[in-house]
């Protein structure tokens, strides 16, 4: 095969046993990879009902078919298992894990069962051992990463490894677990992390060298000049995205009035020029880094200043600016690079972790938890007590333990659920659906629960890019179904072929049909790869389906539905979920129950 | 007095993408094979220390020093093999993993064209035309 490597690694970690087998052509070609090949074996293979920690669970490791070919940022792995909220749990991570993988051989690596006592892999292209992690056990991600490096000896050849690691907080299965890869990515959402270490199963390390073949050299060449010259055009990827990291889009939020403020109370931070992307990259920023093969690099290397919180961390993205920013209402930027660092090196989702604080910011203000429950006064605006809560959550230890379990838990367990702003489980990210009306339709339908990565609707709704058709109204409901579907699809296309969701400034769908074809040799046309992305969402919503949910879990926290914007551009308006609801529906051929069609599973070529 | 094309290398912008490593493995495989560990070209990261260096394959030692030093850098101390561009056995570049065959950069051809610089959209990497050095060519 081309542009994929055509094997697949099966790992059986009770028995300590692995096997190599072909990656099944058919389902690559219906798939193309990645997000959606990776849920249709997980499909196929456990059952949905299964708990998240039972060694029955698996974990997939996959890859898209661009990943590692030096296609436009095509550097995505993605992880996906049974979520611990109880959906499809699906998180991709950047930096060069899949690449290298793929490097060694492998598109996927399925891993089964549960190892007796800690261990780790390591994968060296056809050498697979599993290796004995008692003294890895215990340590943070930095730690680990150091430690395992630290084994290769030759500095020079420990650079040539990808790690992906858990800490504490996926040891400790805390629903916040994320997987960290090389120490400043990860694969956040959805508590994927925890799901590792309920294997016992401490790190993956890879490194190959066998390289990729694409089907046609030349003609592969030339479409990636082409979309490199056509990414060069933007001026988002080319100087927003290099210069203030993502969060260079952090003002423009909030003069629109849907930068989510002090748990979603309002949308618009009063400090936001403080925490802005221009504000940090001036005063923090030393070194801008990418993922590999990326012309966007949006990461990089950002030094604290204030006395109280120093640390040297990875450029933070624009969620997690947000949610210790914005949403925590804290305005001190060296707190918002400490709570991010420390979420990377104990091993968590900084959404949910931040989202979920600040919750409980507001649920202490307004009395519903006490200063005894957490141990100290929790108000929004006090960056220690923030970053304080994180560590403890990193670490489960006093009211962080509560954290671990995710906004939703701890709502419920304190009587006050209205306050939980999230979907299926998850806690929501920044953007406030009671302006983007489409973008509440995503969070609403998401397979994996609030997630503006699953459908970045704002693209169109506030950044008007001709590639998703132009400026829509935010407010408009009309129109926004099919809207929401087709960015969907798209985005389904991304994360199969292994590429960054953030070049969508600069690339969208007709530039990834343009490299696939010569990578891959497979003349799609360009439905045919469209097609590939709604199966995505249709096995993803099959597995949900199977593992429980139903119609009534597409749905938004009750503020956004009836609490109506109280104040800034946005004031009076809420979201209108059931207007664009049914219509969504209609389109992607699920009846009223949720369940997709059989007319729909017939032309996408499916059956349950 | 001929002139003659040589790359240059600008540091600070150098994002560590490793864009170059892709694109030099591929234009150089007969096969359509993207292998950075082929790279002619490899850019070596180490982002604690805010570095992000490619470096250019050149002549083959089979040997490793026998005479190393450090370089203090902007304050900072670094290995002299940070920046060392030979085909050696002491680090995993510019050979081939199998066959230990030294890798060497040839610009992509004659005129050169080298594709590591055509995807090096930040300016880390620039096509230069210098004067040759006629003491050096003689």
């Amino acid at each position: 095969m081309n542009g994929w490597v055509g094997k697949i690694l099966r790992v059986d970690l009770g028995e300590k046993r692995h096997g190599i087998e072909d990656l099944d052509e058919d389902l690559a070609r219906a798939y193309l990879g990645g997000r959606g090949l990776a849920t249709k074996y997980l499909y196929d293979e456990i059952d949905p009902e299964v708990d998240a920690f039972d060694p029955d669970n698996k974990l997939i490791v996959a890859t898209g078919c661009l990943t590692g070919t030096g296609a436009i940022a095509a550097c995505r792995t993605v992880f996906v298992a049974k979520s611990p909220l109880g959906t499809v749990g699906c998180a991709n991570v950047g930096a060069s894990f899949g690449c290298d993988l793929k490097y060694a051989g492998y598109d996927m690596i399925i891993l089964e069962g549960k190892a007796d006592e800690p261990l780790y892999l390591l994968i060296e292209n056809d050498s697979i051992r599993f290796i004995p992690a008692q003294d890895l056990w215990g340590l943070d991600c930095y730690a680990t990463d150091d430690l395992l490096r630290k084994k290769i000896g030759d500095p020079w050849k420990a650079k040539e490894y990808s790690i992906a690691c858990i800490g504490p907080a996926g040891e400790k299965r805390s629903n916040l677990g994320a997987i960290v890869v090389d120490k400043h990515n990860t694969a956040a959402r959805g508590g994927l992390g925890s799901v590792m270490g309920s294997k016992n199963l401490k790190a993956l390390m890879v490194k190959g060298t066998k390289g990729i073949r694409v089907a046609d050299r030349d003609g592969f060449i030339t479409a990636v000049a082409e979309v490199l010259n056509h990414v060069k055009q933007s001026h988002g990827s080319m100087e927003t995205f290099p210069q203030y990291g993502s969060s260079g889009i952090l003002h423009i939020y909030n003069e629109v009035g849907m930068l989510a403020t002090r748990n979603y109370q309002t949308g618009v931070f009063e400090h936001a020029g403080e925490i802005s992307g221009e504000a940090m990259a001036q005063k923090h920023l030393r070194k801008i880094r990418a993922c590999f093969s990326c012309p966007q690099s949006c990461g990089g290397i950002m030094k604290a200043t204030d006395e109280k919180f120093m640390v040297t961390a990875e450029r933070p993205e624009f969620e997690t600016v947000w949610v210790f920013g914005a949403d925590c209402g804290n305005s001190n930027t060296s707190a918002i690079l400490k709570a991010h660092d420390l979420c990377n090196q104990y091993g968590m989702d900084v959404i949910s972790v931040g989202n979920t604080i600040a919750m409980c910011m507001e649920m202490f203000e307004k009395g519903y938890l006490t200063e005894k429950e957490i141990g100290f006064p929790l108000k929004f605006g006090d960056p220690e007590a923030m970053v304080k809560l994180v560590e403890l959550t990193g670490k489960r230890e006093g009211f962080g333990d509560e954290v671990a379990n995710g906004g939703y838990h701890l709502s419920h367990k304190y009587n006050h659920p209205e306050l939980f702003v999230g979907v299926k489980k998850l806690e929501a990210p920044a953007y406030d659906p009671r302006v983007c009306q489409a973008q509440g339709l995503n969070q609403a339908t998401g397979p994996r629960g609030a997630c503006h990565n699953k459908g970045y609707t704002m693209g169109s709704e506030i950044f008007g890019l001709p590639s998703l058709g132009g400026k829509t109204d935010p407010y408009a409901t009309a129109g926004k179904a099919l809207l929401t579907k087709n960015i969907q699809d798209a985005t389904c296309v991304f994360d199969n072929t292994g590429t960054c969701l953030f070049m969508i400034l600069g690339l969208w769908a007709p530039e990834l049909h343009k490299q696939l074809v010569p990578a891959t040799g497979i003349d799609f046309t360009f439905e045919e790869m469209m097609k590939c992305g709604e199966r995505t969402w249709t096995i993803e919503r099959m597995f949900n389906i199977k593992a429980g949910l139903t119609a009534k879990d597409d749905n938004l926290s009750p503020r956004m539905l009836e609490e109506p914007m109280p104040e800034g551009p946005a004031k009076g308006h809420v979201n209108e979920l059931p207007k664009m609801l049914p219509e969504y529906y209609q389109l992607r051929g699920w009846d009223s129950t949720g369940k997709p069609d059989d007319q729909k599973l017939n032309e996408l070529g499916m059956e349950w | 007095m001929g002139t003659r094309k040589e790359i240059r290398i600008d540091i600070a912008k150098c994002t560590g993408c490793r864009h170059c490593e892709t694109a030099c493995s591929l234009k150089h495989s007969d096969e359509g094979m993207v292998n950075p560990k082929l790279s002619r070209i490899r850019v070596f990261t180490d982002f604690e220390r805010e570095i992000a260096h490619p470096i250019i394959s050149g002549p083959y030692t089979d040997a490793k020093c026998t005479s190393r030093y450090n370089i203090i850098m902007d304050g900072k101390e670094y290995e002299s093999c940070l920046l060392c561009r030979a085909s050696c056995p002491t680090r995993p570049f510019f050979t081939e993993p199998d066959t230990d065959i030294p890798l060497k950069c040839d610009l992509c051809g004659e005129p050169p064209d080298p594709h590591c610089v055509k995807v090096c959209v930040h300016g880390a990497l620039t096509l230069v035309e210098v004067e040759e050095d006629q003491a050096a060519s003689a």
